[in-house]
């Protein structure tokens, strides 16, 4: 955070020419702590990195103390036990599923969802006639706001909506399936099945984002220039070669954004769960680690024990983000975008 | 398309954004997060009144009673009852109720800073493990000690054994207030109008299945989030079939506990019967109380096992004149430990008086009035549910024939009562749910059952960091 607040400042003051950062000596410095500069410091530097420290940082230290104990989280006494939480976790064989699930989540999720999103962001900005001018497919922008609208419904609300439709015996899906004649279906279990309940989840999380995402990925492509499609077509590139030549390594950056997003969603998805599968669903096939560590802090009165399972999964979450960025990397896009 | 707005801008804020995203990933790790670790105080540091018969635990005239109740299938008005009566018999002692429902998420910090409320109705889905708290509450056998606003020992007018699922490792320190029974509920007018018996073994429920399946109706039927009422009713099964001797080994987190004979012919026996169809399929998606009126309102599914506070519960989904009425689990065979009128009965709604709260004496005085006749009748009237207090129950059950059945199965059983707490104790029930909703849904035979429901028992045993509360 210092680091990116201070290149703003630098920037913001060595704008427009960046003449002034020639100028690099003390006297410079030293003129230049004027109470405006001092107060600004003050205002937009050290007050929230203070707020920041105090409020977040030392929660962070705190868990992760709390960790190394076995604090049951209703008591001030706790013991410090070293790393044998850690050494707990390794073996818990219910935890090491609730990761294996998160995990395939983390996959799974963010490719459809994301691919989902950039067809439709390409339909609706580009992917038009292909005379005249780069547009869109006929009323996109009706499409646009419809595809919005989950986004807009809370999370707990669009499980507690899908739980509904899955209800084996009531439920619209069923109705829908057995009245077309596929009799197997009736009073099937989708979220109560070993086969389809981390698909049927998982599904819902997909409607939930795609129009989100779907949005972020117009807004980026708008930002490219039309001269650059106007380009491709006419140099004979098709649709979708405009879409992964074109479009696709022009807002990598947005894209790498949204793997971010959608994977941290992805490897918490507590709300989802919540409502669509709060006991773990069949076999524990939906059960993802904020669910067990909510479990052992609260019910099994084991906060030491769950502050460990948080460690880990921020261990995870960061691990992820890491990831991404190293693919992004890779497969040659830069690390520092704009500069 | 407007392609001249500046990209970046734009990227510069995606770029924050992403750093701000990373920084919420960690979110997780905050949550767990105190505010503070308090030290403790000195124990009810309220000024004692004079202790006398009518003021048994010396309530400070003045001072104020902290009661933070479980806002659920009760509501509080019975407390805000109970409340009235303290502030009457107790000139100068305020009560103050606090409505919740998510106990333990909201007591916690307060009980990590030293400053717990002077009595908790420790009870809903959210309820505080009474284990991590054991030592921070007071005891509370001088409440049942005192004598009543009648003047009667308040000992004597409760139901036998209603103490002892209060009772850890022979401290007394959770007084539960609602009187539960255990039982296989079913519609008597449809029972009469079908000439259809409560079955008391097994053996008649495969008999009755197959008279239930001919009227296209099933015998069983269960929701996802209450699979394990059928394990409740399993080990009622197995404990009166092997006695102690079974109730022990579960207690006590034996080894091999789920492998003993009577527990297994109880398993076979709910296996023939999920094998024969005759447990209405797709429970494992089904949200429970949907389920639960698949069978006081649809009647698609003629027995439910389930605690008395299915009455209340399903109160506005029953279908009218279905006189819902309560039997006993049924036993495996004939010749069985206990008889099979032994009933699985325990109390609910745990009230626990934490040591270090400011009025403790207060928080007893408060349980005693609870306790008291008038408290306790009122409780029974709006309810329909029955105290631990005996005798708040007329006859005719004020009109509930599951109040009624629910009287007469207690007479019946007498002191052949019993009941467990290690599942509670020490939080099993959300990992054995999965082993009992995929038993259920036929995909899981006894041996898988069996092997899963023991490793949760074995590691929990095994687990040093939980303390056990030995049962004998």
């Amino acid at each position: 955070v210092t680091a990116l607040s201070s290149a703003g400042l630098t920037s913001g003051v060595s704008s427009p020419g960046g003449g002034l950062r020639r100028i690099g000596s003390a006297r410079w410095r030293r003129r230049n702590l004027t109470f405006d500069k001092v107060s600004f410091f003050l205002v937009f530097l050290i007050i929230p990195v203070a707020w920041y420290i105090g409020f977040v940082v030392s929660q962070f230290v705190q868990a992760a103390y709390f960790s190394l104990t076995d604090w049951s989280g209703f008591s001030p006494a706790m013991n410090f036990v070293g790393l044998s939480n850690y050494s707990k976790l390794l073996s818990d064989a219910t935890f090491l599923k609730a990761v294996g699930n998160n995990v395939l989540m983390a996959i799974v999720v963010p490719i459809v969802t994301l691919g989902l999103a950039m067809f439709f962001a390409t339909l609706v900005t580009v992917g038009g006639s292909t005379r005249g001018n780069i547009r869109g497919l006929r009323n996109s922008s009706f499409y646009r706001v419809v595809s919005f609208f989950p986004y807009v419904i809370p999370a707990i609300v669009i499980g507690l909506i899908w739980s509904q439709i899955y209800d084996p015996n009531s439920g619209l899906l069923n109705g829908i399936l057995t009245r077309v004649g596929l009799e197997q279906f009736t009073s099937f279990p989708w979220l109560g099945d070993v086969r389809t309940a981390r698909w049927a989840v998982m599904f819902v999380i997909i409607w939930g984002l795609v129009g989100f995402y779907m949005v972020l990925f117009i807004a980026a492509i708008k930002g490219v220039p039309a001269e650059v499609f106007e380009a491709a077509r006419i140099d004979g590139a098709g649709r979708f070669r405009t879409a992964v030549s074109i479009t696709i390594p022009l807002i990598r950056d947005n894209v790498q954004t949204a793997f971010i997003y959608i994977g941290i969603l992805a490897l918490d998805a507590f709300v989802y769960m919540a409502a669509l599968e709060p006991g773990g669903g069949p076999a524990n096939t939906t059960l993802v680690m904020a669910q067990q560590l909510f479990t052992t802090a609260f019910a099994k009165g084991q906060f030491g024990y769950a502050c460990a399972m948080g460690v880990v999964l921020a261990g995870i979450t960061l691990a992820y983000a890491g990831l991404v960025f190293a693919i992004n990397r890779l497969t040659g896009g830069r690390s520092e975008v704009g500069e | 398309m407007d392609i001249t707005v500046k990209p970046l801008g734009r990227r510069d804020f995606l770029r924050g954004s992403l750093a701000a995203a990373a920084l919420a990933a960690t979110g997780s790790l905050a949550s767990c997060a105190t505010s503070g670790t308090g030290t403790s105080t000195s124990s009810s540091s309220a000024p004692a009144g004079q202790v006398s018969d009518t003021n048994p635990f010396g309530v400070q005239s003045g001072t104020t009673v902290d009661a933070v109740i479980f806002n659920g299938g009760y509501g509080v008005d019975y407390a805000e009852f109970a409340a009235k009566q303290v502030q009457t018999k107790q000139s100068g002692v305020t009560v103050k109720v606090t409505p919740t429902t998510k106990i333990a998420q909201s007591l916690q910090p307060r009980f990590v800073s030293g400053n717990p409320p002077d009595v908790i109705d420790n009870s809903g889905a959210d309820l505080i493990g009474i284990n991590t708290i054991r030592d921070q509450l007071a005891e509370l056998t001088d409440v049942i000690e005192a004598k009543n606003y009648e003047g009667t020992v308040i000992k004597d007018t409760l139901y036998p054994g209603v103490t002892n699922p209060g009772t850890f490792d022979g401290k007394f320190i959770q007084l539960n207030y609602v009187l539960t029974v255990y039982a296989i509920w079913y519609s008597a007018s449809l029972f009469d109008d079908m000439g259809w018996t409560v079955p008391k073994t097994y053996d008649e429920m495969m008999s009755l299945g197959a008279e239930a399946k001919g009227k296209g109706k099933y015998l069983f039927g269960w929701g996802k989030e209450a699979a394990t009422y059928y394990q409740t009713m399993a080990i009622s099964s197995a404990i009166k079939e092997g006695g102690d001797d079974v109730r022990l080994a579960l207690e006590n987190l034996k080894p091999d506990c789920w492998s003993l004979p009577p527990v297994q012919d109880v398993f076979n026996a709910l296996k023939k019967i999920i094998d024969a169809g005759y447990v209405k399929p797709g429970g494992s998606g089904t949200q429970f109380t949907a389920a639960q009126a698949q069978w006081s309102n649809a009647e698609q599914f003629i027995l439910y096992p389930s605690g008395s506070w299915i009455e209340n519960e399903m109160k506005s989904q029953t279908k009218s004149g279905f006189k819902m009425t309560g039997a006993p689990e049924p036993s495996v065979s004939t010749s069985s430990k206990f008889a099979y009128e032994a009933l699985h009965s325990t109390a609910g709604e745990g009230y626990i008086v934490p040591s270090q709260g400011k009025n403790a004496a207060g928080g007893k005085e408060f349980l005693r009035a609870m306790l008291s006749k008038d408290a306790a009748v009122n409780f029974a009237k709006e309810k329909l549910s029955s105290t631990i207090v005996k005798g708040t129950v007329p006859a005719d059950g004020f009109g509930s024939t599951a109040l009624q059945s629910q009287i007469k199965m207690l007479e019946a059983a007498g002191t052949n009562v019993y009941s467990w707490n290690f599942i509670d104790l020490y939080g099993m029930n959300t990992d054995q749910l999965v082993l009992w909703n995929t038993f259920l849904a036929g995909d899981s035979s006894v041996a898988e059952l069996t092997k899963g429901l023991q490793e949760i028992t074995d590691k929990v045993a095994k687990d040093d960091s939980i303390k056990k509360v030995p049962v004998s």
